[in-house]
């Protein structure tokens, strides 16, 4: 250890090891501050002897369910409506785009529980649109609808601004040379523009589900806290956190795992073999 | 694929193009026959791009028309407008634009519309034989050589089964042996294909050896068109001899005919009554009067030097100078010789100024044919 010390230039020089140093220290006590509740989460979860019954019950039940629902339906609208969209923005530089794009973002940086209660606001019963729904017999507050109006709002601007910095990464002269080759504009975006974007495209849709799985503030303003109907895992863990520890934890753990197959997943996936 | 145009053979390109962009103005008439290359030559920011642009369907100019054969693409009057992808265009760019996610194979097989699996494979594997490129097939652009890119790139336009060719500078990013190489393969493979083709170059080189016909552009119109060898080599234009390069232009005036031995005399005298001349050439004849002034262009690399006259030779011009500049013009030097105060330019390789041990102030002979000299008019 004194030996490879001592070969690298790096550490041989007085100052730059005392931030070394200060480097590994505060790594470890960062790393100890993310692990440890992890951990704690794992051992208590997994220890009692009810976590399978707790993870069968039909609370937890209905709130997978419906978690997977709304967010697989959320992912759904985000690819079909954002693509599209993403695109536009990283091709077009006009300024009203310019300014949508920074808007874009906005959803990232507003608190969650604003723009539930925005969306009441917009769609509430009294809200913007409020009587035009209810005249055409639409209610979409406290139902499934309303679980997946405020994932979307939330997640997808991060798959927007994934897929748009992956379709800025593709040369337009790309685009060009596929369609001398008798490519349409629809057969070059399966053929050329989606492989090469492939990546960032698939990084944004995980960031975007995963943010959509927990999310919990929009959700229980707006689409309120109905077990079977609008209660999503993060709901009911807040809802069973009052009666039984034990379901909430089971769920807990449920969640993590969830959530670290997902990172697993798309470290796989952005592994590109043409690089 | 069905939209596409059945397969027609010796279809020639022709159109005219009016094409504003911003402040710019395109206006130029195009006709490429079969087999022939038209050559677009000319400075940056003259048009060619913008030409190769409007005719691959890139880019949709105001007014014009263009046809394939009996096919019409583009026609302003008529409101017609073939999308790029339904045109059966070649379009070979500067940088190759090969798609990163797709092997040799993948890249040239792009555009084959070929649904049957095997007959696509087989046509992929005669464009890879054609081009030189087997055991590459799998591949990927960013481990290819540049030449190896470019061959790829032309591969895959050409697999395409097109009806004419676009080149926008396919070499210019090549060193000069892989250029000269490739060149040669391109000349035989347009041979073969029997398509009309236009190649932008500002390479007078590869204009010269590609090319059937030029059409020099400068800020959007055509100066100057006919046989490159005519057009480049002895430039009938000022202009066009500056663009490519004509290093001599003298300004002088005509002080006699010989019509037997087919060539005139030019001279610039050196006092206002004419008493001494600076520099007397002879020219081949044009259709220019005695006394009317004339601009004479000679190639650097057309004038040979010598340490004495050549008392025996047919060469007409023989003008004794000193010279004033000795500078490295790779691959060889330009020497400046000073021939009563106007400067000639003489190319000559490494090993002759070595041999001749030529210094500054040395007396030398610049020696030239009149058939060397051309008449660049202003």
């Amino acid at each position: 250890m004194n030996n490879k010390l001592q070969h690298n230039p790096y550490l041989s020089i007085p100052d730059l090891r005392i931030w070394h140093a200060l480097g590994w220290i505060t790594t470890s006590l960062y790393i100890i501050f993310i692990v440890l509740p992890l951990l704690a989460l794992l051992v208590r979860g997994l220890q009692q002897e009810s976590f399978l019954s707790s993870v069968i019950s039909n609370t937890a039940f209905q709130a997978i369910k419906v978690s997977l629902v709304t967010s697989g339906a959320s992912m759904l609208v985000i690819v079909i409506v954002c693509t599209p969209f993403a695109h536009l923005l990283a091709r077009n530089d006009s300024g009203f785009l310019k300014r949508i794009d920074t808007l874009v973002e906005l959803p990232i940086v507003l608190p969650p529980v604003v723009a539930g209660v925005a969306m009441l606001m917009a769609f509430g019963r009294n809200g913007l649109l409020g009587n035009a729904l209810t005249e055409l017999g639409i209610s979409i507050p406290f139902t499934i609808i309303a679980v997946i109006f405020a994932q979307i709002f939330v997640a997808a601007p991060f798959y927007i601004r994934s897929a748009k910095l992956g379709f800025q990464a593709i040369p337009i002269s790309y685009q060009e040379v596929s369609q001398t080759l008798g490519m349409s504009p629809w057969k070059t975006f399966w053929l050329m523009t989606f492989p090469l974007a492939r990546t960032p495209i698939l990084t944004g849709l995980i960031l975007a589900w995963a943010r959509a799985l927990s999310e919990f503030g929009a959700t229980i303003m707006f689409a309120g806290n109905l077990m079977g109907k609008t209660q999503t895992l993060p709901l009911a863990i807040m809802t069973t956190m009052e009666s039984s520890l034990d379901t909430a934890l089971a769920l807990s753990v449920l969640l993590f795992i969830g959530a670290t197959l997902i990172l697993i997943i798309s470290s796989f996936i952005t592994h590109r073999r043409w690089q | 694929m069905t939209q596409r145009f059945a397969d027609t053979q010796n279809n020639a390109l022709e159109g005219w193009i009016h094409c504003e962009l911003g402040d710019f103005l395109l206006e130029i008439d195009l006709t490429v026959l079969p087999g022939q290359v038209l050559v677009l030559f000319g400075p940056s920011g003259s048009g060619k791009t913008t030409t190769l642009r409007v005719v691959a369907g890139l880019i949709k100019p105001q007014q014009g028309y263009i046809n394939l054969g009996d096919h019409i693409i583009f026609d302003s009057s008529s409101n017609t407008w073939v999308p790029s992808h339904l045109r059966k265009i070649g379009y070979l760019t500067q940088d190759n634009n090969l798609f990163p996610h797709l092997d040799v194979s993948g890249n040239i097989g792009y555009g084959i519309s070929q649904s049957n699996k095997t007959l696509k494979n087989n046509l992929v594997a005669d464009y890879i034989n054609m081009f030189n490129l087997l055991g590459l097939e799998g591949r990927y652009p960013n481990k290819l050589s540049g030449g190896q890119q470019q061959r790829v790139a032309l591969a895959r336009a050409l697999a395409t089964r097109p009806e004419a060719l676009l080149l926008d500078e396919p070499f210019s990013s090549l060193d000069g042996e892989l250029k000269r190489t490739l060149r040669g393969e391109l000349r035989n493979i347009l041979s073969v294909n029997n398509l009309p083709t236009i190649l932008v170059t500002h390479d007078v080189e590869e204009a010269l050896a590609l090319g059937d016909n030029v059409q020099v552009l400068d800020n959007g119109k055509t100066i100057a068109s006919g046989v490159p060898i005519d057009i480049l080599g002895q430039p009938p234009k000022e202009t066009v001899a500056r663009l490519v390069g004509v290093e001599n232009i003298i300004k002088m005036e005509l002080s006699g005919r010989n019509v037997e031995d087919g060539v005139m005399v030019c001279q610039l005298y050196k006092d206002s009554d004419r008493s001494t001349n600076h520099l007397s050439i002879e020219v081949p004849l044009s259709d220019i009067e005695v006394g009317e002034s004339l601009n004479i262009g000679i190639r650097a690399s057309d004038i040979i030097l010598g340490k004495a006259r050549f008392p025996e030779s047919s060469a007409r011009n023989q003008i004794l100078g000193s010279v004033r500049e000795i500078e490295l013009r790779p691959p060889g030097y330009r020497i400046s010789l000073d021939c009563n105060g106007i400067l000639l330019y003489c190319h000559i390789t490494g090993s002759s100024k070595d041999e001749m041990d030529i210094r500054i102030g040395q007396k030398l002979w610049a020696i030239f044919k009149a058939s060397s000299c051309f008449v660049v008019s202003g």
